[in-house]
Formats: structure tokens, C-alpha cells, sequence
């Protein structure tokens, strides 16, 4: 599946619902928890970030290649690399812990993959999980 | 996410149901200001129906959690399902919240 949002702006409930409704999409709940969370986190990066005011595009895409799930997004927004921000530590206090960062964490951690790549003038983020 | 509270002077007991993500974040931190007043409060967050959390949920419950130590309180999270139990887990917030 490949879907283009544009403009994205005001549109993140849309483009999470459209990637939990595709047909790659899996049947376990547990799955599709997980799957729907890190979705949720780089939709919001995208549409609040990416664009002034939202003012722009996104596609989503699912594929599945052999036992793996792939999910994509590709945008023309600020050019920026949600990878790069060093991952919270987890072992401070509450007094200590900072509010926010942790969205791409989870991602890395509940996803069996996840990589970005800035090409044409668009960021990429690929996220794999394997489903078979 | 639907939010009950019931008080009897300096305890609360909340019941959450639903989904806390980006779409209703900004209503349910409105939802919780009465637990974020008052000194010593004695909270308990009943979660046996809290179906998801994103890291806009946590954002939340971090706050809530900081606004009680500063107030000399209490606050446990109970029934927490094994999803929503492995975000806390994965994140660390497991060890800076009550959880049983």
C-alpha cells in the first residue's frame, strides 16, 4: 500500500488509521499495539514538525517482504533525522527525568528495525517489525 | 479516554478507560487538574480498562507523578494491562511509578 496525505496538517488521526487499515496489516492485537504506537509517534513528529503549519505532504507505504512488515514514510519537510537525538536515560529519577524523547525510543525498541535516509530532497523512515 | 475521579479529602481514586494518545492528551491533562493541587494527595489510578498509552500519555502521568513528590504524595497505577505495562516497562517509568 502506498497512500499520499497532502496537506498533512490537522490530518494525524487520518494517517494512522489509514496504515492500521491496510491490508499488510496483522491480526494480533498485541502486534498491531505495538505497530500502532510507533506509527503514532512519527506521525505527530511529522505533522507537527516537518512542515510550517503543516503545509505540506507525506506519504505512507506498507509492504511485506518475506517474514517482515515494512512501514514507510517519506516527506519534503525540514530535513531531520528523529535517529540522531541521543536515546533518555532510563534510570534517572522522576525529578530528573525529562518530559518528552521518548517517542522515537519506543520506536527503537519495540520495532525490529528502523532506519532514515535523507534522498531527493525528502526524509525516509523505514521501520521494520518481523511478523512471521 | 474517559476520566473519573472520586475524592474524599486528600485521596483520590481514578478510574481511566479508553485510549490516551495525541488526539485527546491536551483534554485529559485538563481532565487532571484537580489531583495536581493540594498538599499529601493519596492517589491511586485504577487502569483495568486504560486500552493504550502513547508517549503523549506518559508525557502525562511523568507530570502527575513530579506535581505529587513535589507535594509530599502518594500515587499507584493498578490493573494495568501487559501492553500498556511493557510502554511503562521499555521506558523505565516502571521504576519511577508505583505500579501493582
Amino acid at each position: 500500500m502506498k497512500v499520499l496525505i497532502d496537506p498533512i496538517a490537522g490530518k494525524s488521526a487520518q494517517i494512522i488509521e489509514t496504515l492500521m487499515a491496510s491490508e499488510d496489516m496483522v491480526d494480533d492485537p498485541a502486534l498491531q499495539f505495538k505497530l500502532r504506537l510507533c506509527i503514532e509517534e512519527v506521525v505527530e513528529n511529522i505533522v507537527n514538525y516537518a512542515y510550517e503549519n503543516g503545509n505540506g505532504y507525506v506519504e505512507v507505504g506498507t509492504e511485506i517482504k518475506g517474514d517482515n512488515l515494512y512501514i514507510t514514510f517519506r516527506d519534503s519537510g525540514i530535513q531531520f533525522n528523529p535517529l540522531a537525538k541521543d536515546d533518555p536515560d532510563i534510570t534517572l529519577s522522576a525529578e530528573d527525568r525529562e518530559i518528552g524523547g521518548l517517542g522515537i525510543f519506543l520506536c527503537k525498541q519495540m520495532m525490529d528495525d528502523i532506519s532514515y535516509e535523507y534522498k531527493d530532497g525528502c526524509n525516509n523512515l523505514t521501520m521494520i517489525k518481523k511478523i512471521g | 479516554m474517559n476520566v473519573t475521579i472520586n475524592q474524599e479529602e486528600n485521596k483520590f481514586n481514578v478510574v481511566l478507560e479508553g485510549r490516551l494518545d495525541t488526539t485527546n492528551a491536551d483534554q485529559f491533562q485538563k481532565d487532571i487538574e484537580p489531583l495536581m493541587t493540594g498538599e499529601k494527595p493519596d492517589i491511586t489510578l485504577d487502569c483495568t480498562a486504560m486500552e493504550y498509552t502513547s508517549s503523549q500519555g506518559l508525557r502525562m502521568f511523568l507530570m502527575l507523578q513530579k506535581s505529587v513528590n513535589s507535594r509530599g504524595g502518594s500515587m499507584v497505577m493498578t490493573n494495568m494491562n501487559p501492553q500498556v505495562k511493557e510502554v511503562f516497562d521499555i521506558t523505565g517509568f516502571s521504576n519511577i511509578i508505583k505500579i501493582i
